[in-house]
Order: C-alpha cells, then sequence, then structure tokens
C-alpha cells in the first residue's frame, strides 16, 4: 500500500547529474569568489607587491654598490683584515693559549662560585626560618632563648661562608675581565668598523622591512616579501555624522600609495611615487601621514579599496572627490587661520586675498570674513563730490573710464544707470549741502599759474600720494588680479572739481569719517598747489543741467531706489537710507560642499556639469546661467582666468567642517592677531610704502636712485620698536623720525583700538611678548654710560656725524642724515639696539648704517666688544633722557650727547 | 698582481698630470700680448668739482673733481681692459693692493684687485669713513672704518665689478675691479693698457668705463706677436 504523499517513483529516481553540475558550479564558484575577493577587489594589493618588491630590489642594488664602496675603501680594507689577523692571534699563539686556558678557568671559577653562593642562600633561608620561630615564640610569650641561640649560630656560619664566596665572585669577575681584555683589540676594530657600515646597514634595514621570515627556528627559513596588508590611518573624531556627533574617519589611501613618504621613489609612477615636496607637506611638523593620512587635504574616499574610482571618490553621491594640483589647497583653510606666506598655500593665499580686497564679501556672506569693510567709498555726500553726467557713465560702464578700477560691471541699460544715478544723488543732497556750506570755494586758488601746477606737481611726487595712487596711465602701486586697490588718477579732473579735492586733501575725514584716506598734513598752500595740479589730469566736464534734470525726476529717484536695492550697491557704499541693508548675495560658507544638483545651470549646454565648471563660468561670466524666467544679478568683475582659478581653489574650501582641535594649525591668540593685522595693512595699504613681512613697499619702484629716501622698510618691527611709543605713533605720526625725507608717513586717525591691531600684529609677526621697555638706569653697570659717551663721541665712532640727536643736527645734506636717537630711548627696544650695532646689514640688507664690529677699538672697557655694544646701547638709550627744550637751551657748548649722561647719571 | 701595479699606476699618473698642469698654468711657455689705447671721442666737459659738504677741517685740504669722466689730450683713464675667460694662461698672483681715502677721496678711483687677494683701506683722516660695496656677486659689504682704525684689510672673492661708496660723505664714489684672472688693465691719463703672455687663441677682450659702458672686441692672438687694439669711446 503506498504511503500517502510519496511517490514510489519520485524514490527511484536518481539526482547525481544534479548534485554532480551543483558541486561543479559550487566550486566554480567558490574559485571565483576567492579570485575575486583576493586579485580582483584587490587592486592595492598588487600595487603594494610591486612597491615592496622594487623597495627590496633597489636596497640589495644600493646594498651592494655600498658592499662593494666599502670594499674599495682602503680603510675598511685595512681594518677588515686587521680584524682577521687579531682573531686569529685569539685562536693560536700566546694570547690564544692564556684565552684558552682562560675559558677553562672561567668555567671553573663559575661552578665555585655558584657553590659557595648556594651555601650562603642556604644558610640564609635557615635565618628566615629561624627568625620565623623567635618572632612567633616572642608573639607567643614563649621563652625565645634557644631560638636566638640559634639564630646567632646561623649568622656566625654565614659570616664564616662569606669570604669564600666574596673571593669566588672577585675571581670570576677578574677571570671575566682579562677574557674581555684580551678581546679587545676586536671589539675597538669592530667599533671602527660598525661606524663606516652605516649606510651599509640602512640598506639591510630596508631589506629587512621588505621581507618576512617564515618557518620555525632550527628550521630551514624562508625569506620572502612581505604580505600586502591594509595600512589604515584612523581619525578620531574627525568628522560628524548627520546627527553632528563626532565619528572617526578612516583613511586607507596608503594601502595603495605606500611609498608616499619614502624619499628616493620620485621616479615610479602613482601610485607609488613619493610625495612632491615631501620634507615639507609630510614632515612631522606639517602633516605626517601616519597622524592625518591623505584626504585630510585630498578629500576622497578614504575607506574605499577596491577601485580607484571608488578610492577617490569619482562616483557618484560622493560629496567630496579627490583635490588635485593646486585645488589640494582648498582644504588649507579648513586647519589654517593664516595662509598667507604659509608655504605651498600660494594660490589659495591669494584666492583669499582677492575676495577679501575685490568686494566678493559686499554681497556674499561667508562666516570668517564677515568684518571686512566695504570696499567702496562712501556715497553719502556723492552729490558734493561727482559731476552728475560722469556719475550716470560710471555706473554705466565704469572700465570705461578707469580699466582697473575694482568696482564691476553691472550691465545696466541706460535707464537704469540713470534712476540709480538720480536715487543716489536725491539721497546725499542733504549731507552735501551741509558739507558744501562748511567747505567753500578756497581763496587763493590759482590754477592757471604754472608754477603752482609745478610745485604741485612736485609735491604730488614727492609727499606720498604715489604710495597708493597712480598718476598717469599705468602707473600704480598696489594691485591685485588686476585691479588697482587705489584709484589711478589721472582722468581726476573729468571726475570732480577743485572745491571738493582740496577739502578732501585738507581732511578726508570730513568727508567722510570712515574713509582710509589718510591726511598728509598739507598747509594750505601745499593744498592748493597739488589742487591746482590734479586739475590739470583730464578734461574738466561742462556743466550739464540736462542730466541734472534728469537725476532729479521724481520718477527716476523712485525707479532707482529700485535698483540701488536690487543690484545691492549698498554692500560696497555706505548710502544714506540703506544703512540696514542685507547682504543681497547667497552665503557662500558651505558653498564649496554644494552638490551638483544645487547648482543651476540654465539652458547652457556648452559647461560641463562639475562644480568647478560652473563655479569657473559663473565668476567669468556671472550671466551666463541666466534664462529668460531667472534672472542673475551678479556683476562681472573682468577677473584674469588665473586669479579666477585661484578664487575657486579658495570657495572649494569653504566647506562645514569642524576639525578637532588635534588636527588644526596655529589657531593661537598670535595667529588671530596677524590675520587681523594683516587685513587692517591691506585695508590701509601700508604695503604700498613699507615693506611688510617680505612683501611689499611698492613705492620704492621711484627711490631706485636713492632708496635711503624712500619711507623705510617694517620687517622685524615688533622686535625693534617699543610698542608704546608704536601705539602713539600710529595715532599721531606728526613728529617723524626721518625729517628729512620729503615722504611723510601720513595721519590715518587710527583710534587706540586700531593701533593696537598694528602694534599686535608686529610683536606676534616677531614673535615676540609686546615690548614694554623699562630702562634702570641704576642697573647700567658703572663706567658704562661713560664707556658708551665716549665710543659714541667724535674721537671714536663719530656716531654724530649722521644721526640727529633732538636739535642737534649733523653736518652736510639731509638726504645723509639717519634716525634721531634722542627718540631711541621711547621709541626703540634695546635688545634690538644690540643686535642693530652688531650687524644692521643683517637685519636691514643695503642700509647705510655700517657695521663697526668686528673691530671696536682696544682701549675702552678692556677691548671687549659684546660690553662696548651694551655700553652704546646703554648710553643711546640715556641719551633720550634729556627733554628736547633743555637740549636746545644747553646748546652747542655740552659735549655731544654728555647732558644725557648727566641726566641718568642723577637719576641713578 | 695586476691590482698591485694599477695601484702604482694611478698615483703617479696623477702626480705627472698636476705637475705638467701645475707648470702650465704658472708659466706661458710662448705666448702673446695685447696692447693699445683707450680714446674718447667728443666734448669733454670740464671737470665738476666736487662739493665737501661736511668735516670740511679734514676733507676739504685740496679741490676735488668729479672723476667719473677723466679725459686728457682725447685719452680716456680709468677705463678696465680684461679678458673674463681665458683657459690656461697664468696664475692669479693674488697680490695685495691699497685703497688710500686720503682727503675723503678714493684713490685710486678705479682700483683694480685680484679675487681673494686683500685690499688695504687706509683711512688717515682723522675722521670716520664707511666703506660700502655695491655688489651683486660678492656679498655686499658696509663697514665702518673710524678714525682710530687707520687701515682696513678685507677681500673680495668673486670676479666683479662695484661701486663703492662712503655713506658719511655723499661726495666719496669709486669703483673696485676684482678679477678672476691676470689679464686685466687699468688705463692711467695716457689712456694705455697691455695684457701680457696671453696663451695663444681668440679672446673677447672687454673694456669696461663706470659712465660709457662696456664693449668688447674680439683680438685673436699669436705666439710671440703683439695684438694691436684701440678702442674709442663717443660722448
Ligand atoms: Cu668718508
Amino acid at each position: 500500500m503506498a504511503v500517502r504523499g510519496v511517490d514510489p517513483d519520485e524514490e527511484k529516481k536518481s539526482y547525481g547529474t544534479v548534485f554532480f553540475v551543483g558541486s561543479i558550479l559550487l566550486v566554480v564558484v567558490g574559485l571565483w569568489s576567492v579570485f575575486d575577493d583576493n586579485i580582483t577587489r584587490r587592486v592595492w594589493k598588487v600595487h603594494q607587491a610591486e612597491f615592496t618588491r622594487t623597495d627590496y630590489e633597489r636596497a640589495a642594488a644600493a646594498l651592494a654598490k655600498e658592499q662593494e664602496r666599502l670594499n674599495a675603501d682602503p680603510k675598511y680594507a685595512e681594518l677588515v683584515k686587521q680584524r682577521a689577523a687579531e682573531v686569529a692571534s685569539l685562536e693560536s699563539g700566546e694570547k690564544g693559549a692564556r684565552l684558552a686556558e682562560l675559558r677553562e678557568l672561567q668555567q671553573r671559577v663559575e661552578v665555585e662560585y655558584f657553590d659557595a653562593d648556594q651555601e650562603v642562600k642556604f644558610v640564609k633561608s635557615e635565618l628566615d626560618e629561624a627568625w620565623y620561630e623567635f618572632d612567633h615564640a616572642v608573639q607567643l610569650g614563649q621563652d625565645a632563648g634557644p631560638y636566638r641561640r640559634h639564630i646567632q649560630g646561623l649568622q656566625a656560619q654565614q659570616r664564616a661562608l662569606e669570604p669564600a664566596l666574596e673571593a669566588a665572585r672577585k675571581k670570576r669577575v677578574d677571570v671575566k675581565a682579562e677574557i674581555r681584555e684580551i678581546q679587545g683589540g676586536v671589539r675597538k676594530i669592530d667599533d671602527q668598523i660598525y661606524a663606516l657600515e652605516g649606510d651599509k646597514r640602512k640598506w639591510q634595514r630596508q631589506m629587512d622591512n621588505a621581507t618576512v621570515t617564515v618557518g620555525p627556528e632550527g628550521f630551514p627559513q624562508f625569506t620572502l616579501y612581505k604580505v600586502p596588508s591594509i595600512q589604515q590611518v584612523v581619525l578620531k573624531d574627525f568628522d560628524r555624522n548627520n546627527f553632528d556627533q563626532q565619528v572617526e574617519r578612516v583613511d586607507r589611501c596608503q594601502s595603495c600609495h605606500i611609498g608616499i613618504n619614502r624619499s628616493g621613489f620620485d621616479d615610479l609612477p602613482q601610485p607609488l611615487t613619493t610625495h612632491p615636496k615631501r620634507t615639507v607637506f609630510l614632515s612631522d611638523a606639517a602633516h605626517p601621514p601616519r597622524v592625518f593620512g591623505c584626504t585630510v587635504c585630498h578629500e576622497g574616499q578614504g575607506e574605499a579599496v577596491n577601485s580607484l574610482a571608488q578610492a577617490h571618490g569619482n562616483v557618484k553621491f560622493w560629496e567630496h572627490p579627490l583635490l588635485e594640483g593646486n585645488d589640494v589647497q582648498a582644504n588649507c583653510v579648513t586647519c589654517h587661520l593664516n595662509v598667507a606666506g604659509l608655504e605651498g598655500a600660494q594660490v589659495v593665499a591669494r584666492g583669499q586675498q582677492i575676495f577679501e580686497q575685490v568686494g566678493c564679501t559686499g554681497c556674499h556672506l561667508v562666516e570668517g570674513y564677515g568684518d571686512i569693510p566695504k570696499v567702496g567709498p562712501s556715497l553719502r555726500r556723492v552729490q558734493a563730490k561727482l559731476d552728475p553726467a560722469w556719475m550716470v557713465q560710471w555706473i554705466q560702464n565704469p572700465r570705461e573710464f578707469r580699466s582697473r578700477t575694482r568696482m564691476p560691471h553691472f550691465y545696466f541699460e541706460e535707464g537704469d544707470a540713470v534712476a540709480a544715478a538720480s536715487y543716489l544723488w536725491a539721497a546725499s543732497k542733504k549731507e552735501a549741502e551741509e558739507w558744501l556750506k562748511q567747505s567753500p570755494m578756497p581763496e587763493g586758488y590759482r590754477p592757471d599759474d604754472a608754477a603752482v601746477v609745478e610745485k604741485g606737481k612736485e609735491l604730488a611726487r614727492s609727499v606720498g600720494c604715489l604710495g597708493c595712487h597712480g598718476l598717469s596711465e599705468g602707473e600704480f602701486t598696489t594691485r591685485i588680479a588686476g585691479k588697482d586697490l587705489v584709484p589711478n588718477l589721472k582722468d581726476i579732473a573729468a571726475k570732480v572739481g577743485p572745491r571738493w579735492i582740496y577739502h578732501w586733501l585738507r581732511n578726508p575725514k570730513a568727508y567722510n569719517p570712515d574713509t582710509r584716506m589718510p591726511s598728509l598734513r598739507l598747509s594750505d598752500d601745499e593744498a592748493l598747489a597739488l589742487t591746482a595740479y590734479l586739475m590739470t589730469l583730464g578734461t574738466k566736464p561742462e556743466p550739464n543741467a540736462e542730466v541734472v534734470a534728469r537725476l532729479e525726476e521724481p520718477a527716476n529717484i523712485a525707479r532707482g531706489e529700485t535698483v540701488v536695492r536690487k543690484y545691492g550697491c549698498a554692500g560696497c557704499h555706505d548710502i544714506p537710507g540703506m544703512e540696514k541693508e542685507s547682504r543681497i548675495g547667497v552665503e557662500l560658507t558651505t558653498f564649496g560642499s554644494k552638490p551638483l544638483e544645487e547648482l543651476f545651470f540654465g539652458n547652457d549646454t556648452s559647461i560641463k556639469h562639475t562644480w568647478k565648471d560652473w563655479t569657473f563660468n559663473k565668476i567669468h561670466n556671472p550671466r551666463v546661467y541666466a534664462t529668460e524666467r531667472v534672472e542673475q544679478l551678479m556683476p562681472h568683475f573682468d577677473l584674469p582666468e588665473e586669479d579666477i582659478k585661484a578664487l575657486r581653489v579658495l570657495l572649494h574650501g569653504f566647506v562645514e567642517r569642524k576639525v578637532p582641535e588635534a588636527f588644526k594649525a596655529d589657531h593661537s591668540e598670535r595667529a588671530r592677531q596677524i590675520l587681523e593685522g594683516r587685513r587692517q595693512i591691506q585695508e590701509y595699504n601700508c604695503v604700498g610704502c613699507h615693506v611688510i613681512d617680505g612683501e611689499g613697499g611698492y613705492v620704492r619702484k621711484y627711490y631706485e636712485e636713492n632708496p635711503t629716501l624712500a619711507p623705510p622698510p617694517l620687517n622685524g618691527q615688533g622686535e625693534k620698536v617699543q610698542a608704546n611709543w608704536m601705539f602713539g605713533f600710529l595715532q599721531n605720526p606728526e613728529n617723524p623720525i626721518r625729517p628729512w625725507l620729503k615722504v611723510r608717513m601720513p595721519t590715518f586717525g587710527f583710534d587706540g583700538p586700531h593701533a593696537d591691531v598694528f602694534v599686535n600684529y608686529f610683536a606676534a609677526l616677531s614673535e615676540v611678548e609686546i615690548p614694554y621697555v623699562h630702562v634702570d638706569e641704576a642697573k647700567v653697570p658703572a663706567g658704562y654710560l661713560e664707556a658708551g659717551r665716549t665710543l659714541f663721541s667724535d674721537d671714536y665712532f663719530e656716531c654724530g656725524s649722521c644721526h640727529v640727536r633732538g636739535d642737534k643736527k649733523p653736518d652736510g645734506p639731509v638726504e645723509d642724515w639717519a634716525p634721531d636717537l634722542n627718540l631711541a630711548r621711547q621709541r626703540l627696544n634695546p635688545d634690538w639696539i644690540e643686535k642693530w650695532i652688531l650687524d644692521p646689514q643683517k637685519l636691514q640688507p643695503g642700509t647705510k648704517m655700517p657695521s663697526f664690529y668686528p673691530g671696536g677699538p682696544e682701549d675702552i672697557l678692556g677691548g671687549d666688544e659684546k660690553k662696548q655694544i651694551e655700553a652704546l646701547t646703554d648710553y643711546i638709550m640715556a641719551l633720550g633722557l634729556q627733554p628736547a627744550t633743555a637740549a636746545k637751551a644747553e646748546g652747542e657748548a655740552a659735549e655731544p650727547g654728555k647732558e644725557g649722561v648727566e641726566e641718568a647719571n642723577k637719576q641713578g | 698582481m695586476n691590482r698591485r701595479f694599477s695601484s702604482l699606476v694611478v698615483p703617479a699618473l696623477i702626480v705627472t698630470v698636476t705637475l705638467a698642469l701645475g707648470a702650465y698654468q704658472g708659466a706661458v711657455a710662448a705666448g702673446g700680448n695685447i696692447s693699445g689705447a683707450v680714446m674718447f671721442k667728443g666734448d669733454v666737459p670740464a671737470p665738476k668739482k666736487l662739493k665737501v659738504t661736511k668735516d670740511k677741517k679734514r676733507c676739504d685740504k685740496s679741490p676735488k673733481f668729479d672723476e667719473s669722466l677723466v679725459v686728457k689730450d682725447g685719452k680716456l683713464a680709468n677705463v678696465v681692459v680684461y679678458i673674463a675667460d681665458v683657459k690656461g694662461g697664468k696664475k692669479l698672483e693674488k697680490k695685495g693692493v691699497t685703497l688710500d681715502q686720503n682727503g675723503c677721496v678714493y684713490q685710486p678711483h678705479v682700483l683694480a684687485v685680484d679675487a681673494g687677494a686683500d685690499v688695504t683701506i687706509l683711512n688717515p683722516d682723522k675722521v670716520l669713513h664707511n666703506i660700502h660695496t655695491y655688489s651683486k656677486i660678492n656679498k655686499p659689504m658696509n663697514r665702518a672704518q673710524p678714525k682710530f682704525k687707520k687701515k682696513l684689510k678685507v677681500k673680495f672673492d668673486k670676479p666683479e665689478i662695484m661701486e663703492v661708496r662712503c655713506d658719511v660723505h655723499g661726495w666719496m664714489g669709486g669703483w673696485i675691479f676684482v678679477a678672476g684672472n691676470p689679464y686685466y688693465s687699468v688705463t692711467g691719463e695716457d689712456g694705455a693698457f697691455s695684457l701680457t703672455d696671453l696663451p695663444a687663441g681668440k679672446y673677447q677682450v672687454q673694456i669696461w668705463h663706470e659712465k660709457l659702458g662696456t664693449q668688447t672686441k674680439e683680438v685673436e692672438v699669436k705666439d710671440g706677436e703683439t695684438a694691436k687694439l684701440d678702442v674709442e669711446f663717443a660722448g
């Protein structure tokens, strides 16, 4: 009877074929999966194996070469020979016999020592036991006497044994020492050979590192290449997940890029090659790859190792694909506060400079760039300043008037340009009229007097205008990204009239309290002459009632308000009624990680859909993505392609990333002070005149004939001058250090906080604590002031031959004079004076100050030059003690500088 | 055997070659000369008197004239005639020379010195001078020479023509020609120069004047002969 549900035929069926085929498939799939897992998806193993092999082979070749070199080295060969001879002498002859004897003796002595030691040890343990018994008896209140006696007996035994042990120990030491002495010859030679074999050992180590030895000890062993393994760096808390929790980042790039931090593999192809400028970028002081990995700078998908595309993050939805070439610099700003001057960060530093100075921050907010002042001039009283027709033309196309202006081109149609001008004209009317009331046309203005114009021209070229302004086509001092940071005045008469210029020159802050234009402390005559000269630059406009009428039309004013607001003019200019306007552009704080989907490419199909292409083209041609439906407002800056790329590198680095402190570069107070100072220096264009931190001093090109008449370079200023002095001088530079210079340090009218920024900047740059100098004359060693005075005097160094001392001026033409040393006490840091006297050329190459040392006189302070320099410094610091007025009264009667000394002595 | 042989031969060879080279460098067995004069054509301005603006007591003892263009009977002085590149020939003697500042003026106005030789700078003026070289190849030097330092010794290691000025006395200016080989000559009032014992060959002769610039002339030198070279500068 058939069982229910069971098919008897089925039972008889054979599944052999199916199982056979199945098992074959299983084997094949199994093999394939092993292959895939170990070969196809493990490209890094191939790379690593190749590198290991190359590494080993190169080391082996180098070792062979080194060995050859050693063999050819007669010193080495001699040593090897000596060693062989020495070894041979130990095996035979007198020494050999003695050595064999000693070795035998050593064995005996060892046994003797062991036995003696053992005996003592036994007694000691018996003593331990006896002490225990004794203590036990005492604790139980029993009679401890017998135990005590037992102890004493044992102690006597130990004492009796000890001399023998001591003798055995000594014998043992003696034998050892003698053996060592006999072998000393070999050891000495070995040491010398060791010293010569440093390179050999290095190659050997390299070979060892590339190999592993397998097989149990005592059996034949095999040396194989090291088995490739994942090279992984874990950066703790480096990343943040979607819940803003810190998570670690895993970086396995070095599994393929195994030679990245090894010198000498520059010739290998990627991924095995050495990192370019390895010693700069990968040093322990910079970014050691074992700590930082690679993705911190280069991005990519650090965990991925299966394929090149995956590892480099060139796959869909990976937001940070590999950065190559200059683009890597984008990431410098994530960890470095200051990229200016940072080696290898030149491109991003340039991008940053452009970003800060061309006006980007007027419309775009970026964290960390929020405080940058508006780059355009104030339009608060613009009606009092500009020619109306000029204004309309300027708004319509600024580069037509000044090809290198920072003001961008908005592609306004004429109606909009007129409207914008009308609004600005109307909005500034009230304040302009007030200003005009207080600023009448000056009397004595003689624009037709050729001598006056000539004097004005002389002044314009000498008093300091050239530090910032160009006066003719192509003349400039500070330029960035092809832009003049300060207007070129070659056509100034077409733009403004003499009345405005005159008052602007006399007191720029009266027209605009926030202007960066300083006062040159011009006298009335000087200002008039300068005005007359400037009015010869360009064509004066005719009064144009028609334009004024158009500007005053209410419809235009109303339309203008909309235009000015829409295009965000207030981002760069101070405009009455628009003080509260916010930035009209998109915030760019995280622009670098903006996904492609969020970038609008408009209808242009010629532009590749990548972040880089989008960004480049947006800056290159800001309206390129506009469509009939989508309006675009960004104006055209006309930047050179190279600079657009630099800007793009900076933008690429605008990503939201909270890097843990451990990975950040210097974010100290000092770094912050440098950043702040650098920005303020840019704003006021200090580098137009002064060399600061090795850059700038652009005005010096006008002084090639006589560089000593140029504004002084300020390298190392923080170390040189006293903070108090600089703080005061910056706020009021009326008493110049070098009164003979025609070029004047202008009065910028810095307030305390502004002056502080500079003082801190220079101190931070020189890595000095703000040097508040206190000189205590009481602490000057006896005789130093007198010695200093003698050295200073006309009998020795004749310092007064060039240096001014208050009212005491040197002979000869002023251009040969040197700074007033009566100011030194207030101004200079004594440590700096010492360094300066010791080697002036080192601190300021090319200076007129000669070096007196070495070469001091024999008869002062015993010819000790160090003491002489100290004495001179003490004396110079004491010079300033005498108030200038008193020096005048005493006049020439006193010995040069004597008054200071006397004063100092009185104080001391 | 072979090895021992070579170990003897190689040093011997080196010694021989060195000796031979030394002899070759030291003296020119058969050489030629170049000689001639430097002329100036054009109007010669009257020598400008230098104004002594300070330290008059010490410096204004005798009248001083601008020496940047010294011409006498059409002959140009203070011209350096030299050959920058000579293979072989005489050795540089490195003989010491003296630069005198007596009366606050450089004497000679154009000083020629062998590279590496001692230059003794004299200060008999009882006044502070400083020696400031405007060099581009040698390390620029600005050394004070106070009155108590009557002698100062300096050295210049690399061939160069450099200006030297005193910053204390604006009028004091001169030139130092640092020679890389012994084939040079500085013209005096007669404008004459001669370069002697040159190995035979073709040379680019440089004729330098501080104001009139440098001329280059190609001259062929034959053994035992004196090639004539007259140079003219136009004002
Ligand atoms: Cu002098």
